[in-house]
Formats: structure tokens, C-alpha cells, sequence
């Protein structure tokens, strides 16, 4: 039964029906990747590249970049220090949800998408004391639409650097390489 | 890892953050236990698994019997955590490699996304202060709200252990670092110190002479739990003063 399962396989047909087989499952995989590396759906469509073309500081709508380890997303109320003076607001679409958010007073609820895992401890503040702007790590803000994560977080990209800054001075690549700074 | 014909030298190496625990005044009221449980996402196990011996925590209030009946005498309470130790059981024994020695913090960790859960690091540490996640246990609402978004949340079958609060470390060494100074000492303290109604437990740099905890380690009749082990602890224990 299996002996003619494989002798039919070795018929064009058979091959045909290989070579579908596999472009179907290829296709598949493909579009599952794909899927991964689209921005998530957010409930205001908020393009980053107009607001940063206008000059508006990555610090003046993620603050706490430089404060503390989060760097936070604005809420309505920062948004609306503008937009309620342009005349824009009123007739756009996209801003339809964000006039909502500001009426009802609900916050606005983004998907995270820039995020490591729970278990590593990752903080801004000393990131932006040392000198490093975020596109090093976020890529280029003026050019994309809805944020998405350019990079994978992942504990390479994290040690490259770190060994790269630490160079020779040896106690801070210990401290910059030890499990504890980013575990726990 | 350290052999035994090392443990002499190392004796003079003194680790970087140390505690000094006093039992004559520890009234053994468990503020520090619910204090270290508030602050390290520290699941309640339940009635049913404690009873199997699963209960987890991080500090803990020991007590003995001593003598015989009916001359028995209760030993002074004894708050039993990680000592940290300079020369630590757990660590060679691991065969992944995920409680390891930190070398910046002199603290003796454990990278719970590197663990396996063997349990080979809780069954050889002499003062069995590890516990390990036997399930995933639930936190039903409000519980949930109060965890503690510096520290991990562990999975079942991860070892876990007191860290001295290594968050609490980093966070007073980033504030320090942004305002441009030194950590100093008593800026900062660990969850159960900070808990302690007596002021029984002091926390700080054992490497710098000046500090509360040298100070009082410094006083004479301290005493380090089972040393003869060579695991050179970070706690030292005051009793009968
Ligand atoms: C006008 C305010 C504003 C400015 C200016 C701004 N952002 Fe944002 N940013 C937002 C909002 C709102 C979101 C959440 C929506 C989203 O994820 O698309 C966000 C999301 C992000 C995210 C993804 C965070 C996540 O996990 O969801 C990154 C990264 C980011 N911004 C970086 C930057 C950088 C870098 C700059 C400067 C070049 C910048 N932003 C300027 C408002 C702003
Ligand atoms: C510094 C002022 C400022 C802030 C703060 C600001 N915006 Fe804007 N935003 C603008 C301007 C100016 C435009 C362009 C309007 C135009 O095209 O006429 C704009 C455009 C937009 C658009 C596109 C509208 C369209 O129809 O093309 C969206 C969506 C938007 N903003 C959302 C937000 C959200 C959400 C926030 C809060 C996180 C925010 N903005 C904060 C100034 C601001
Ligand atoms: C060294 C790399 C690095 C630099 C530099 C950096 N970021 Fe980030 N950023 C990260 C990582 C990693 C995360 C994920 C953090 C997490 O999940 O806790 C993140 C998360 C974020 C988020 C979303 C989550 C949050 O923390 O609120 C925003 C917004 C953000 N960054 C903005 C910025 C801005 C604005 C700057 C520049 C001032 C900046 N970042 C600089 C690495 C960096
Ligand atoms: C683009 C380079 C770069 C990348 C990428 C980077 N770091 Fe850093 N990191 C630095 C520098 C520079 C410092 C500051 C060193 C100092 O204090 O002088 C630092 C410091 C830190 C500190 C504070 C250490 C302390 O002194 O307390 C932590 C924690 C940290 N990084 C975590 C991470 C994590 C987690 C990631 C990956 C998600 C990451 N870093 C990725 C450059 C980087
Ligand atoms: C600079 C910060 C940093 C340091 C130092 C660091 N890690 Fe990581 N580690 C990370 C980040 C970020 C990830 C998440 C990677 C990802 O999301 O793919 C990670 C992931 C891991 C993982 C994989 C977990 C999983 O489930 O995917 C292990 C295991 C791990 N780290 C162990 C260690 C050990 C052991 C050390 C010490 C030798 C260490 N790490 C030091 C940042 C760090």
C-alpha cells in the first residue's frame, strides 16, 4: 500500500501534487510571518511621521524616557493640547476616536509594540543619561506611520552593545554584562 | 565555585551588601515574611500544598525546641533568609547554569528564565531558604493588583530566592547615578527591614566600614549560621547579647 503511495508519488502527477504541497505550506509560513511583523491594530491610526516632522521632541510625548525606565504613551489630554486648536479635529476621521476618548474621559487603550519580556528589567533613564538616541534602538520615527518594532529586543542586541560601550573599562562591562542588571 | 583549600583566602573577601539581624529583639511577628511576600510577587501556595511541604517564602521565622521534657526552652525567634554567601553551595551544583554569582552585585542569583527547575540548588543549600513554583498558583483579583511591576513573575517549575531586593539596589543606584552622587548608606533598605517593627534587621554595605551593618557586624558577638561550612554568609546573627 505505501510502496504504491511512493510509486505514484514518482508519476508527474504525483510530483505535481509534491510540488503543491510544498508551495501551499510555504505560502502559509510566509504569510504567518508576515503577520508577526505588521504593527498591531491600534485604536487611533496616530502617525508618528507627521508629529515628528513638525519638530514635537520624542520627550514631550514619551517623558519618562528620561526619568525613569518606562517612557510612556501620552494621554488624551496631551493630545488635545493641540488638537483642540486645530481645525482638522473636528472633520478627520482619524480623529473621530480621540475626540470620543477626550468627551467621555476613557483612556485611550494603544497596543503595546515596542516590549521585552517580563522577565527582563529594562530602563531608559540610564540608556538617555549615556548618550543614546532612540532611534539606535527604535529606528527611524520620522519615516514610520504606526509605530511598529524594527528590531527584536532580543539579549544579543542588548550584550553587543553593552560590551561595545563598555570597551576597556572593566567594572562597568561587568556591571553591563552581569545576569542581575537585567534579571531579577 | 570555590574549593575548600580556597575558602581560607576568600575568608578575607568580604561580599558587597550584608545584613545584620538581631534575635533578642525580633518578637517574631511576621511582618517582615508578609512584607518580603507584598514585594517580591511571592505566590500563596494554599493550605493543601503547604501541607505538602511547598509552602514558598523568602524569609521565614524559625524556632527550636531545646532540652527535654519538661526542662524544653524555646529558642529566640530566628528569621532565616538567603545568606548570600560569598562561597554559595547552590551554584556549582546547577546544571544549567541559572543561579549564578554576580559578580557587580556580590549576590548570589537566580535567572529564572534560565532555570529548568531540577531543584538541585534548593536541596544542597544548608539553609534551605530556597522554594520552588510546584504550579502556577492563582492570584484571584485584588491579589493581582498588587504585584510588583520591578520584579518577575515566576512560572511553575522555576526555583526562586530571596534577592536582597536586588530592584530596590538598582533602583538606588539609578536615582544616585541621576543625581549624581554615591549610593548612601540608609538611603534604601530591603522589604523585610523596612517591615521590621523592632528594627531587629539592618541592611547595607558590609564592604564599607562606615555603614550601620559593619558597625554592628563589627561588635563582637556576631554570629554567622553554620560557617563551619565555609559557605561565608553575608548575615550575621546577634543572640544572647
Ligand atoms: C505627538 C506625540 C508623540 C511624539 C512627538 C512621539 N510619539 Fe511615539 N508614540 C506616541 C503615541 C500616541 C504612541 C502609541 C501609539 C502607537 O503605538 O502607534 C507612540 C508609540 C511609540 C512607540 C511604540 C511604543 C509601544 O510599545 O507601543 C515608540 C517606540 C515610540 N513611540 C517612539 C517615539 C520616538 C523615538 C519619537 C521621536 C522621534 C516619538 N515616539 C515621538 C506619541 C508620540
Ligand atoms: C504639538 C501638537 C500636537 C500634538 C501634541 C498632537 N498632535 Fe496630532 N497632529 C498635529 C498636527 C499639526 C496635525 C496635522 C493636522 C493637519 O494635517 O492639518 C496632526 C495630525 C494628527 C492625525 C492625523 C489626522 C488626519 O486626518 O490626517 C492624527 C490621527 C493625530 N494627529 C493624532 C494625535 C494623537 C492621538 C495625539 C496624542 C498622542 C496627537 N495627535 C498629539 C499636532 C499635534
Ligand atoms: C538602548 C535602547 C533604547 C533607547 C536608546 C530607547 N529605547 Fe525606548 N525602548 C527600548 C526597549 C528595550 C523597550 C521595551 C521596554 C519594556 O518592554 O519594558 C522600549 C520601549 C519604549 C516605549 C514603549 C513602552 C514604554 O516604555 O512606555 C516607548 C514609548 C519608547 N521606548 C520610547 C523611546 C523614546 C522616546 C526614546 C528616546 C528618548 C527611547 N525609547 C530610547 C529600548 C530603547
Ligand atoms: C545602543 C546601545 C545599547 C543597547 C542596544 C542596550 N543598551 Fe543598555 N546600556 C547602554 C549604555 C551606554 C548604558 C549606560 C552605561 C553607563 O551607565 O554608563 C546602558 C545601561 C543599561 C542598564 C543600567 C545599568 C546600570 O548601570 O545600572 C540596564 C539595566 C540596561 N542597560 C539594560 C539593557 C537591556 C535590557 C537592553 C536590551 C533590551 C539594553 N540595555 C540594550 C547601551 C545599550
Ligand atoms: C543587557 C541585559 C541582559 C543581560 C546582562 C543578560 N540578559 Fe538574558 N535576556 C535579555 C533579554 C532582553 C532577553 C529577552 C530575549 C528575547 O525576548 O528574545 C533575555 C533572555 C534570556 C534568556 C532566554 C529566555 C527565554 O525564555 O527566551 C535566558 C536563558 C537568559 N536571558 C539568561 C541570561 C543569563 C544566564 C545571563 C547572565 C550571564 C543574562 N541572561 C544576562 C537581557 C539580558
Amino acid at each position: 500500500m505505501i510502496k504504491r503511495f511512493f510509486d505514484w508519488l514518482k508519476q508527474p502527477l504525483g510530483l505535481i501534487a509534491v510540488g503543491i504541497a510544498v508551495l501551499t505550506l510555504f505560502s502559509i509560513a510566509a504569510y504567518g510571518l508576515y503577520t508577526t511583523q505588521q504593527p498591531p491594530e491600534q485604536p487611533i491610526q496616530f502617525p508618528h511621521k507627521t508629529h515628528v516632522a513638525f519638530g514635537i521632541q520624542c520627550l514631550y510625548c514619551h517623558p519618562g524616557a528620561a526619568r525613569g525606565p518606562a517612557a510612556g504613551i501620552p494621554t488624551q489630554a496631551k493630545c488635545w493640547g493641540c488638537h483642540n486648536q486645530i481645525v482638522k479635529t473636528q472633520t478627520s476621521l482619524l480623529l473621530a476616536p480621540l475626540k470620543e476618548a477626550v468627551e467621555s474621559g476613557t483612556p485611550i487603550e494603544w497596543v503595546p509594540v515596542a516590549q521585552v519580556p517580563d522577565f527582563v528589567q529594562f530602563n531608559h533613564r540610564a540608556h538617555i543619561a549615556a548618550g543614546q538616541n532612540c532611534e539606535n534602538c527604535h529606528g527611524d520615527m520620522t519615516k514610520v506611520n504606526i509605530a511598529e518594532n524594527p528590531q527584536v529586543f532580543n539579549m544579543g542586541w542588548c550584550l553587543d552593545c553593552h560590551v561595545k560601550n563598555a570597551g576597556e573599562d572593566h567594572v562597568k562591562l561587568v556591571k553591563l554584562t552581569d545576569c542581575g542588571t537585567c534579571h531579577y | 565555585m570555590i574549593r575548600p583549600e580556597e575558602i581560607k583566602m576568600s575568608a578575607e573577601h568580604v561580599g558587597k551588601w550584608g545584613m545584620v539581624i538581631d534575635q533578642d529583639i525580633c518578637t517574631g511577628c511576621q511582618a517582615c515574611v508578609a512584607a518580603c511576600a507584598m514585594e517580591n510577587n511571592i505566590s500563596f501556595v494554599g493550605e493543601k500544598d503547604s501541607g505538602y511541604g511547598r509552602s514558598m517564602h523568602w524569609i521565614r521565622i524559625e524556632r527550636f525546641w531545646e532540652g527535654e521534657y519538661p526542662e524544653v526552652k524555646m529558642t529566640p525567634n530566628q528569621p532565616m533568609l538567603c545568606q548570600q554567601c560569598n562561597s554559595a553551595t547552590c551554584e556549582p551544583v546547577c546544571p544549567a547554569f541559572a543561579t549564578v554569582h554576580s559578580q557587580a552585585e556580590q549576590l548570589n542569583l537566580q535567572i529564572y528564565n534560565r532555570c529548568v527547575g531540577t531543584r538541585y540548588c534548593g536541596n544542597n543549600c544548608p539553609y534551605q531558604v530556597r522554594s520552588f513554583n510546584w504550579r502556577d498558583y492563582e492570584r484571584p483579583e485584588p491579589l493581582s493588583n498588587q504585584l510588583n511591576p520591578d520584579v518577575t513573575v515566576r512560572r511553575m517549575g522555576v526555583m526562586e530566592k530571596c534577592t536582597f531586593c536586588i530592584q530596590r539596589i538598582h533602583k538606588a543606584q539609578d536615582k544616585a547615578k541621576a543625581e549624581g552622587r554615591e549610593v548612601v548608606d540608609g538611603e534604601f533598605t530591603t522589604a523585610c527591614a523596612q517591615a521590621c517593627p523592632a528594627s531587629a534587621i539592618t541592611f547595607g554595605r558590609v564592604d564599607d566600614p562606615e555603614s550601620l551593618v559593619s558597625q554592628l557586624a563589627q561588635r563582637g558577638h556576631g554570629l554567622k549560621h553554620l560557617e563551619e561550612l565555609g559557605t561565608l554568609p553575608n548575615v550575621t546573627y546577634f543572640k544572647g547579647g
